[in-house]
C-alpha cells in the first residue's frame, strides 16, 4: 500500500464515502456569500485614493502621471531624488521598450546587487494597497526581488477593489507559475521586534500611478 | 540559558524562569504582538464575522479532506508539479533527501516552514551531507546559534540584539560594522544573497494549498521565499495535508485572519502562489517543482477528539497571549510547536507518554481560545489530553494516589467533613500572618506562591452554625 492509499483510505474510513463533487463545490462557494460582511471597508471612496492610502501607510511612495508616455520622466525624477545612477533594470515588456527613455539607460535582467528596477503591475488591489505581478516570458520574478529600489508602474484602470476580485481572475487555466501580491517594501521584525526595511527584497517600493486608461 | 531539549519539561521550565534576559526578550516580542493585533482588530469591525467564516472554511475542508487532496493533486500535476505523499515524518524526510541526492545537490536554501521542523528536515539534510542555508532572518540567527525555533512566527525571539550581534560577528564574513538591527539586517542580506543565487534546490513550506488551481501559497514579509524558490533548478514544497483550501478566494479569507492575528498587519508584504515549474518561455523559475503532502498524525486527529486542531493556521496568537508561554518561552516546551497549540500538537507528534506535562502546563484561563482566529477550543483540547493521560495511566503514582484519595473522600460527605475538621487545624499551624508560605509535601506549590491561611472552621460547619438559631 502506498502512502497515498494509506492516507486517502484512512480519511475515507473516518469520513465515509463523501458527497458528489458538485455538491461540495456548491457548499464551498456558499461559504463566500455576502463577502462584505467579512472584509474591511475600502479606505476611501475611489479605488486610486483607497489604494494610495493603504500603500502609503506601508511605506510605499507614490507618484502620479497622466499617461504611460510620461514614465521615463517619472523614473528620472525618482532616480535623481535618491541619487541613483541612470542605469536600471527594466522588465522586458514591449510597451516599456517602446517608450523614449532619453538620458536613462534601462537594461534587461537584474544584477544580484541592482540598485533599481522598473516593472509594470498587472493590477493593484485597493483593499490592501497590493500590487499584482505575474511571472512570464516578459516578467522575470527576480526583477521584483533583487533590486534595492523597486519602481512599479500601475494603471488606475487596472485597480480592483478587493482580494476576491483578483481571485476571480486566477482560474487553473489563467494562473501563471508565480502570481505575487506585493504589499509594501521588504521588511523584518526578527531582531527584538524592531522594524527594518530591505530584509531580502527591495528596501524601497515606489508606485507610479497612471491615470490614463490607454 | 535553556536546558537541553532532552531534559524533562519541569527542568526546562525552571531553567527558563531563572533566565532574566529571556523574560525581557519574550516580553518585548509578545507584548508588541499583542498590542498590534488588538489595533488591527479594532480597525476591522467585521472580524467576528470573518472569524466565523474562516472557521467554516477550515471545517468544510476537513469534512471533505479526501476530495480536496485528490483535486489538489490533479491540478498541481496538470501545472507540471510532482506530488508525493508521506504518511509520517520519516517518509517525508526520505522523499526530500532522495530528490536532493538524485539532483546531486550540494547547497539547499530553505524558506521558514514549521512543517519542515516538524519532520526533522534540517537534521536529515545534514545527515545526507547537504549544506542547508536558512533564509528567513530569524531562522538564519538560530541556525548560527545551533538552536530550534522558539516561536512559530518569530523563531529567534529569545535572542536579544546583543546576542544576535555576537552570532553575526562570528558567522558573517566580513562581520557587520555595527550592532544596530539595521546594520545587522544589511549584513545578513549580503551574506544570504550569494547563497540564494548559487543554491541547487530551494525548499519552502506552504501557508495554503489551493485545490482548484493546484498552487501552493507562501507568505513572507522579507521576500526570502521568492528568492529561495526562483533561482535554483528545483523547488520542493513540504506541507501538512490540513493546509488545503478550496480556492484562491478562500485562501484570502483566511489570510485576512492570519496576518492580523500573527503580526497585526493587514497583508503580508509578499503573498505568492507557486503553480508548477517554469513554463516554456518563462524568464526565470525552477525546472522542477515537487510537493510533499505530509500526514504525520493528521488523519488520526481527523477521527478523534482533536479534529478541531486541524483548523490551525499557525498564526501564533495563542502563544503571544498565553501566561505560561510568556513566562517560559518556546524552548521549554521541547516540541516543534510551543504554547497552547503546541501543547495540543506535541502529544500527537511525540506521543503522550513523552509530553504529558505539556497539557498540564496551562491555567485554563481561556485567552488562547479567545484570540484564536479559527475558534479552536484549545483549553478543551488540553483537558482532553489530561483525561487521556489519566485513562492511560500516565500520571505519576503520587498524583494518582492523591487524586484517588480525594475522590474517595469527595464521594463520602461524612468522611469528607471529618477529614476537613481534622485537616484544617493542622493546616492553620503552618500559617504565618494570614498566609502559608511553606508546607511539607506541597513544595511544588508553595515554592512559588503562598496559600491563604484557612478559616478556623470549614464552610459546612460555619453554615450549620449560622442555620441553627433559625430552627
Amino acid at each position: 500500500m502506498t502512502a497515498r492509499d494509506r492516507i486517502l483510505s484512512a480519511i475515507r474510513a473516518t469520513l465515509g464515502p463523501g458527497k458528489p463533487p458538485a455538491q461540495i463545490a456548491a457548499e464551498a462557494a456558499a461559504l463566500l456569500d455576502a463577502p462584505d460582511a467579512a472584509r474591511p471597508r475600502l479606505a476611501a471612496p475611489t479605488l486610486p485614493e483607497a489604494f494610495a492610502l493603504k500603500a502609503a501607510a506601508l511605506g510605499t511612495s507614490i507618484d502620479r502621471i497622466a499617461s504611460l508616455a510620461e514614465a521615463p520622466q517619472a523614473m528620472a525624477r525618482y532616480l535623481d531624488a535618491h541619487g541613483l545612477p541612470p542605469r536600471f533594470a527594466m522588465q522586458p515588456a514591449p510597451e516599456l521598450a517602446a517608450l523614449d527613455w532619453q538620458g536613462l539607460a534601462p537594461h534587461p535582467g537584474s544584477a544580484p546587487d541592482e540598485p533599481a528596477a522598473l516593472g509594470l503591475a498587472l493590477h493593484g488591489i485597493a483593499e490592501t494597497g497590493s500590487l499584482v505581478i505575474h511571472s512570464g516570458p516578459d516578467n522575470p520574478i527576480l526583477l521584483s526581488f533583487l533590486p534595492l529600489h523597486h519602481v512599479v508602474l500601475l494603471r488606475e484602470a487596472t485597480l480592483l477593489p478587493y482580494l476576491e476580485d483578483y481571485a476571480a481572475r486566477l482560474s487553473a487555466q489563467a494562473i501563471p507559475r508565480n502570481a505575487i501580491l506585493i504589499t509594501g517594501p521588504s521588511g523584518t521584525t526578527d531582531i527584538e521586534g524592531s522594524y527594518v526595511r530591505g530584509a531580502h527584497g527591495p528596501g524601497f517600493l515606489h508606485v507610479i500611478l497612471i491615470a490614463d486608461a490607454g | 540559558m535553556t536546558a537541553p531539549l532532552k531534559a524533562p519539561f519541569k527542568a526546562r521550565a525552571a531553567a527558563a524562569l531563572a533566565d532574566p534576559v529571556l523574560k525581557i526578550a519574550i516580553d518585548r516580542t509578545t507584548g508588541n504582538a499583542e498590542r498590534k493585533r488588538a489595533a488591527a482588530l479594532a480597525a476591522f469591525p467585521e472580524y467576528e464575522s470573518a472569524r466565523a467564516r474562516g472557521q467554516a472554511i477550515k471545517d468544510h475542508v476537513t469534512a471533505h479532506l479526501g476530495h480536496y487532496l485528490e483535486l489538489f493533486e490533479r491540478n498541481a500535476t496538470a501545472r507540471g508539479a510532482q506530488v508525493h505523499w508521506a504518511s509520517d515524518d520519516a517518509q517525508a524526510r526520505a522523499i526530500v533527501t532522495r530528490i536532493c541526492l538524485a539532483a546531486d545537490a550540494k547547497l539547499v536554501t530553505r524558506a521558514k516552514s514549521m512543517l519542515g521542523e516538524e519532520i526533522g528536515l534540517p537534521h536529515a539534510l545534514a545527515d545526507a551531507g547537504i549544506e542547508r542555508v536558512e533564509t528567513d532572518l530569524a531562522e538564519h540567527i538560530i541556525q548560527l546559534a545551533g538552536e530550534a525555533p522558539s516561536h512559530i512566527i518569530w523563531p529567534a525571539m529569545h535572542r536579544t540584539r546583543e546576542q544576535v550581534a555576537q552570532l553575526f560577528k562570528a558567522g558573517h564574513q566580513p562581520p557587520p560594522a555595527a550592532e544596530d538591527p539595521a546594520t545587522m539586517v544589511q549584513s545578513a542580506r549580503r551574506v544570504l544573497r550569494e547563497k540564494f543565487l548559487s543554491a541547487d534546490i530551494g525548499i519552502s513550506g506552504a501557508n495554503f494549498l489551493v485545490a482548484d488551481t493546484g498552487a501552493t501559497c507562501t507568505v513572507t514579509n522579507e521576500g526570502n521565499a521568492e528568492l529561495t524558490t526562483t533561482p535554483p533548478r528545483i523547488h520542493i514544497v513540504t506541507a501538512g495535508i490540513e493546509k488545503l483550501v478550496p480556492s484562491t478566494a478562500h485562501a484570502f479569507a483566511l489570510l485576512r485572519l492570519l496576518v492580523r492575528s500573527a503580526t497585526g498587519g493587514e497583508m503580508t508584504q509578499y503573498t505568492t502562489f507557486h503553480a508548477g515549474p517554469k513554463r516554456p518561455g518563462d524568464a526565470d523559475g525552477p525546472e522542477e517543482m515537487h510537493i510533499v503532502l505530509v500526514d504525520n498524525g493528521r488523519t488520526t486527529m481527523l477521527g478523534d477528539e482533536f479534529r478541531e486542531m486541524l483548523r490551525c493556521i499557525r498564526c501564533g496568537a495563542c502563544m503571544n497571549h498565553c501566561v505560561v508561554y510568556r513566562q517560559i518561552g518556546g524552548h521549554a516546551y521541547g516540541g516543534t510547536y510551543p504554547g497552547p497549540m503546541g501543547s495540543v500538537l506535541t502529544p500527537v507528534l511525540d506521543g503522550l507518554a513523552a509530553s504529558r506535562d505539556l497539557p498540564h502546563a496551562c491555567t485554563m484561563n481561556g485567552r488562547c481560545a479567545e484570540v484564536c482566529p479559527v475558534g479552536i477550543p484549545l483549553p478543551t483540547l488540553l483537558r482532553a489530553w489530561r483525561r487521556r493521560s489519566w485513562r492511560e495511566g500516565l500520571e505519576p503514582a503520587p498524583t494518582r494516589a492523591g487524586i484517588g484519595l480525594w475522590a474517595q473522600l469527595a464521594r463520602r460527605p461524612r468522611l469528607y467533613r471529618l477529614a476537613t475538621r481534622i485537616g484544617l487545624p493542622v493546616l492553620r499551624l503552618f500559617g504565618r500572618g494570614g498566609w502559608i508560605s511553606r508546607l511539607p509535601l506541597a513544595g511544588g506549590w508553595t515554592d512559588h506562591r503562598d496559600l491563604p491561611r484557612p478559616a478556623a472552621r470549614s464552610f459546612m460547619d460555619e453554615y450549620r452554625a449560622r442555620q441553627r438559631p433559625r430552627q
